[in-house]
């Protein structure tokens, strides 16, 4: 290339010596020009060109003096125009004339810009003149001078090359409009397809050159010369651009001639950065029916490129725009354009692939992206396109024997760009099931990566709302999704742990929401197989899929509570619907070793079963008609199944006391247990929290329970309250002792305080059994202890609450007694609180 | 001389030729090294003028032995000065001995004079015309010389052969070219192209030089001189195999004459295109090819002043000339130079030959 590249600096001052001349020289020459001395400007143009003939500049610095000469050019050419317009004839032989010029880059550069002086005074023959400059330039065969040298023939000219024919209208109208005196245009010769011929040929040349520049220097400069070549690409890419920018060029030229005369070039000159960049150029230069007309051809030539073209980015490149301007524009076209396209690039690909076994097969996965890309946007009907290219690539991927693809390695990205592409076209998953090759490329993922698109597929659906109205569509999702809802053989152990584990099961579980049948008994077979389906994942899918299953019954329930009087055989499905729900919970319990959950759980149900009872009993009333024994017996079950859990699986005491805590509050809020199921229930409370493992639980647990038999309802009582007093003092007699023997003197002080407002609470709401003496007592007590305690600031808090339940105390008394008299007038017989309560 | 001895009257000597206004005039050099104009004259033509005999001193009686004017055609060989040939020698007598008293004119006409050598000026060898006016005295003659210059026209038919060769040096080279004559006539245009065939040399560029040849003298004595006339660069950098560069190289850009063999039995010029290649080393390989320069009658003006030359004009500009190869050839694809292995990387000594 340049024999001395040296470096910047000195690059930097042969270009300064270079432009002072060519400063110089010019700077003469516009002398001699405007004292009309053409041939002494010409004199000094050539002088000035000399300084093109360097060997000493890199391409960059070349370009720069380039720059500079070609604006003096500009100038004479410029000025030549000016002085000659009038009478053409004067030029006489300067074209001869320039030619007698030795060294043979001045001399090109100046044949050019004297031939584009020709053409613009219209003298001589365009089409000859154009050809014979294309032809002479042949001469520079140094591929950088000879680049530049024919950049500029571009250049110079640009504006003349026949385009349009010039019919007479045209030159009439163009010179009417001229001032006079201007010469008037001439038709001049030459039409499009000479122009064709000229910007071939120089591109063709060019092309050489540039590929040519690969293959001078040392090879150790290998990168260096790449660099080099693609600063220079633009200028072999500028005949492209001109070719495109023929007005006068037809889709038919371009299909005879323009593009076969291209891709011969290309595909001959067998240069990796050549083909690559040019064939990327003809997709971005030319017009997109040139390319629809042209497909074949252009995707024939892709195949006979050199094996380290990234036939990926081409393709890709043709496929995305071509698919973008089916897609917007031909609308009205006929079917069988559109239909060739896919099958064409299909075919292609194909066929690609096939000739090239070392292409990586992340750029194999990456064509298959444009191509379902194509398929799923332009084809939304033809799902068979789509599925044949996605059996096409799993047909490579099998020959390959390539299994387990990494989910973020450059096939897996790959991979997930391209199974993503239907689920965000299609917006409906279920539609996938309908490719059957879709799931299978699916499988060659790694664990993480057939996540990551089953993850991807259930955030679709929600967004989309895609509801699973059947079993099909229940299905469908679930054997799409499998990789989330049961082991694979390919997860590894610790899978569970992971944070994407948890999100992937939470996605799960809210795409449960989505099954809604259209009815409630299709509604309920749904959910009973989707538990089947979701009972297969294992303890730790469970806990995350089976609760919104479980809900989604609760709500069939309530549903369905309001039809009773349109099925015959509610009853029982409606105790089936509650089964069922027990067996999944059961199952949290059992499988997924849970205890809070399935505990809360099998409350929550019987508080639905409240509420739905509620309704049911008002139902009842009017349709007099159905008992509860179903119901209470639901609710029973459902509450001792709490209880059990309670006693046997819930471990840690401060769950313990919160579980205790739930189950009083469920049992508080049931109205309608028959009072030989409400028994057995309060007692297990009661038990229970006397059964609690450190003292001061015991005592606020016990406290708890006795409310049970304060506000609690049984069916017997018709929704009032049992008001069992005896039982309440009881119970907080016990915890009363229990408080006594608790050793800590801060905790013990806690306790009596709580008491005391228990106390002061059941004497507030008229317990009858509550004796005012004991209150005392627990008072005075309370009060000894207080001056025990050291000082300390929870000792300050304790003593503040002491006095506050205290003072409370005596509002209390003094209410009762009030009341006692009023209703002592009013009211003499007050309500007995149940008498058959059994003592503890 | 006459006058420093006091023998009176002188008298200068002035040689008019007829038509000088319109005759034409031809910067050459002359003895002395500066350029002079000289008259041109074509073979067969007339030479015709007067003689002007002017005295110095009025009303004086000028004496001679008579007048006389002589045109030669003369070959003068440096190396030999006194060997001068006269190959033409015409002789007018224009006055029979006697008396000058005034300026006197005297017509003086050749006819149709045979002039069958052009003018040259070369390195060891002169070809000139001249008259010379000698005015004979008793013992100095007063002589006058004016150089004429004469142009030989040639004619060759258009349909000349072109010359065509393939050359090369194994393995390394193998270029084919072709020009479009081998009979050029001055203000010709040579047009060309050469195949590259085989490169494996790294050619930094290519020219054609015209050589110009003087042979002079015979058997032993034999003088051979040449000089490069003129250099015109082809191709600038390395092509490969199966490029094809034209070659356009106009004659009239130089001082060239036209090739004269055996002029007189004396001396021969000849030229010689040689094209030579450079490679990165600076070593040159070349190929000489002798073509024949011939001097042609100037264009008729055709037509002139009318519309249909300016028509003609537009089709066709001069310059543009181009080579139409009269059998065409089949020449190989250019090729990448990816395709021939060692292109660029044989060694020096391969190529250290010249053609």
């Amino acid at each position: 290339m340049y024999d001395n590249p040296g470096n910047t600096t000195d690059q930097e001052k042969f270009l300064d010596q270079s432009i002072r001349v060519v400063k110089t020289e010019s700077f003469e020459m516009k002398r001699c020009l405007d004292k009309g001395k053409t041939m002494d400007a010409l004199k000094h143009a050539l002088q000035m060109l000399n300084e093109m003939r360097t060997a000493e500049l890199s391409p960059k610095f070349y370009y720069r003096l380039y720059m500079d000469t070609m604006h003096e050019l500009q100038c004479l050419e410029v000025s030549l125009i000016q002085e000659y317009a009038q009478e053409p004839a004067k030029l006489g032989n300067l074209y001869e004339c320039v030619q007698y010029a030795s060294a043979i880059i001045p001399r090109l550069y100046l044949l050019v810009t004297i031939g584009g002086v020709f053409i613009k005074c219209g003298l001589g023959s365009r089409k000859e003149i154009l050809k014979d400059l294309v032809e002479m330039c042949r001469g520079v065969q140094h591929p950088l001078r000879g680049l530049f040298l024919r950049n500029y023939l571009m250049q110079c000219t640009r504006s003349v090359l026949p385009d349009l024919p010039e019919t007479e209208d045209m030159l009439l109208a163009h010179n009417n409009t001229l001032p006079k005196g201007a010469p008037a245009l001439k038709p001049r010769d030459g039409t499009v397809e000479d122009t064709i011929d000229f910007v071939l040929i120089n591109f063709a040349e060019m092309n050489k050159l540039w590929v040519r520049m690969q293959h001078q220097g040392p090879s150790k400069e290998k990168e260096k010369r790449e660099k080099d070549r693609l600063e220079l690409r633009i200028l072999v890419g500028t005949n492209l651009v001109r070719l495109a920018q023929l007005e006068a060029l037809t889709e038919e030229m371009y299909v005879r001639d323009v593009l076969p005369s291209i891709l011969e070039q290309i595909v001959s000159c067998r240069d990796t950065i050549s083909q690559e960049y040019l064939m990327e150029c003809v997709i971005q230069v030319f017009a997109d029916d040139f390319h629809l007309a042209t497909l074949n051809e252009f995707l024939n030539a892709c195949g006979q490129l050199q094996q380290e073209v990234n036939i990926k980015i081409l393709l890709i490149a043709l496929v995305d725009r071509l698919a973008l301007y089916t897609n917007s524009s031909i609308e009205g076209q006929p079917a069988p354009t559109k239909m060739q396209l896919f099958e064409i690039f299909s075919e292609q690909a194909t066929s690609l692939i096939k000739n090239r076994p070392d292409m990586p097969m992340d750029d194999i996965v990456a064509l298959h992206v444009s191509l379902v890309s194509l398929a799923v946007k332009c084809y939304p009907d033809r799902l068979d396109y789509a599925d044949m290219t996605f059996l096409g690539l799993r047909q490579v991927i099998e020959e390959k024997g390539i299994t387990d693809i990494e989910a973020f390695g450059k096939v897996g990205r790959e991979l997930t760009k391209l199974l993503n592409i239907p689920i965000d076209e299609y917006k409906n998953v279920l539609r996938l099931s309908e490719l059957p090759e879709y799931i299978k490329v699916m499988s060659y993922f790694d664990y993480r990566g057939q996540c990551n698109i089953a993850s991807y597929m259930v955030q679709n659906m929600l967004e989309e709302e895609t509801i699973l109205r059947h079993q099909e569509d229940v299905d469908a999702a679930f054997s799409l999704i499998s990789s989330l809802l049961r082991d694979q053989e390919k997860q590894p152990d610790n899978s569970h742990e992971t944070e994407e584990f948890a999100d992937e099961q939470n996605l799960v579980a809210r795409l449960l929401h989505l099954i809604r049948a259209d009815d409630v008994d299709s509604q309920f077979l749904l959910l009973n197989s989707a538990r089947k389906v979701l009972g297969e994942g294992g303890r730790h899918r469970l806990r995350y899929t089976l609760p919104p299953i479980i809900f989604e019954l609760y709500r069939l329930v309530l549903q369905f509570a309001d039809m009773k009087d349109e099925d015959e055989k509610w009853d029982a499905k409606i105790r089936k619907m509650f089964v069922c729900a027990m067996g999944t919970i059961g199952a949290l319990v059992s499988t997924a070793e849970l205890a809070e959950l399935p505990m809360k759980l099998y409350l929550n149900v019987s508080s639905f079963c409240k509420q739905h009872s509620m309704k049911n009993f008002q139902g009842a009333i009017t349709a007099d008609r159905v008992p509860f024994e179903d119901n209470h017996t639901v609710v029973y079950e459902f509450v001792s199944k709490a209880l059990s859990i309670l006693e046997d699986d819930v471990v840690d005491s401060r769950d313990r006391v919160r579980c205790l805590q739930l189950t009083v509050g469920t049992l508080l809020k049931t109205t309608h247990l028959p009072e030989e199921n409400w028994q057995p229930l309060a007692n297990q409370a009661v038990l229970a929290a006397a059964k609690m493992f450190k003292k001061p639980d015991q005592v606020r647990s016990l406290v708890t329970v006795a409310a049970l038999y304060w506000h609690g309802k049984t069916l017997e009582t018709n929704g009032e309250k049992l008001r069992n007093g005896k039982k309440v003092v009881d119970i907080l007699r016990k915890s009363a002792k229990i408080a006594k023997e608790c050793l800590e003197p801060l905790v013990q002080q806690q306790l009596f305080i709580q008491l005391l407002s228990a106390y002061t609470y059941y004497y507030e709401d008229n317990c009858p059994e509550i004796n005012v003496d004991h209150i005392e007592e627990l008072i005075s007590r309370t009060q000894d202890n207080a001056v025990q305690l050291d000082v300390s600031a929870e000792a300050d808090s304790l003593e503040k609450q002491l006095g506050e339940a205290i003072r409370r105390l005596q509002l209390a008394k003094l209410d009762v007694a009030a009341s006692q008299v009023s209703s002592a007038r009013a009211e003499p017989d007050l309500p007995q609180p149940p008498s058959e309560n059994e003592g503890l | 001389m006459a006058m420093l001895f006091g023998f009176g009257q002188s008298a200068d000597i002035q040689i008019r030729l007829s038509n000088e206004d319109t005759r034409k005039v031809i910067k050459s050099r002359g003895d002395d090294g500066n350029m002079h104009d000289n008259f041109l004259y074509y073979d067969g033509e007339s030479v015709t003028g007067t003689v002007q005999v002017n005295l110095k001193k009025a009303n004086h009686k000028f004496e001679h032995q008579g007048i006389r004017i002589e045109f030669i055609g003369q070959i003068e060989v440096y190396y030999d000065r006194g060997n001068q040939q006269d190959f033409i020698s015409l002789t007018r007598e224009l006055a029979r001995p006697g008396d000058l008293t005034q300026n006197a004119q005297f017509p003086f006409e050749f006819n149709n004079v045979e002039k069958p050598f052009e003018t040259y000026m070369g390195t060891n060898v002169k070809l000139r015309y001249f008259l010379r006016v000698t005015v004979i005295r008793r013992l100095t003659d007063l002589t006058k010389e004016i150089d004429l210059v004469v142009h030989a026209l040639s004619s060759y038919p258009d349909n000349d052969k072109s010359i065509k060769m393939e050359v090369g040096i194994e393995d390394c080279l193998h270029i084919e070219f072709e020009y479009n004559k081998n009979k050029y006539h001055l203000q010709d245009v040579i047009v060309g192209k050469i195949y590259f065939l085989l490169v494996r040399i790294k050619i930094k560029y290519m020219e054609i030089a015209i050589l110009k040849t003087e042979i002079v003298g015979s058997g032993p004595n034999t003088f051979k001189e040449s000089e490069t006339v003129a250099k015109f660069e082809i191709m600038d950098g390395a092509p490969v195999r199966g490029e094809s560069i034209p070659i356009r190289l106009f004659l009239a850009g130089y001082d060239l004459a036209p090739s004269m063999r055996d002029v007189g039995k004396k001396f021969s010029v000849k030229y010689f295109l040689n094209l030579v290649l450079i490679d990165e080393e600076d070593r040159r390989y070349f190929k000489q090819q002798e073509v024949t320069l011939w001097r042609k009658a100037d264009k008729v003006m055709r037509r002139p002043g009318s519309d249909e030359a300016e028509e003609e004009l537009q089709t066709s500009i001069p310059g543009t000339q181009k080579f139409t190869a009269p059998a065409p050839v089949e020449h190989p694809k250019p090729e990448s130079p990816r395709s021939d292995p060692k292109s660029g990387s044989t060694s020096p000594d391969d190529n250290s030959d010249s053609s």
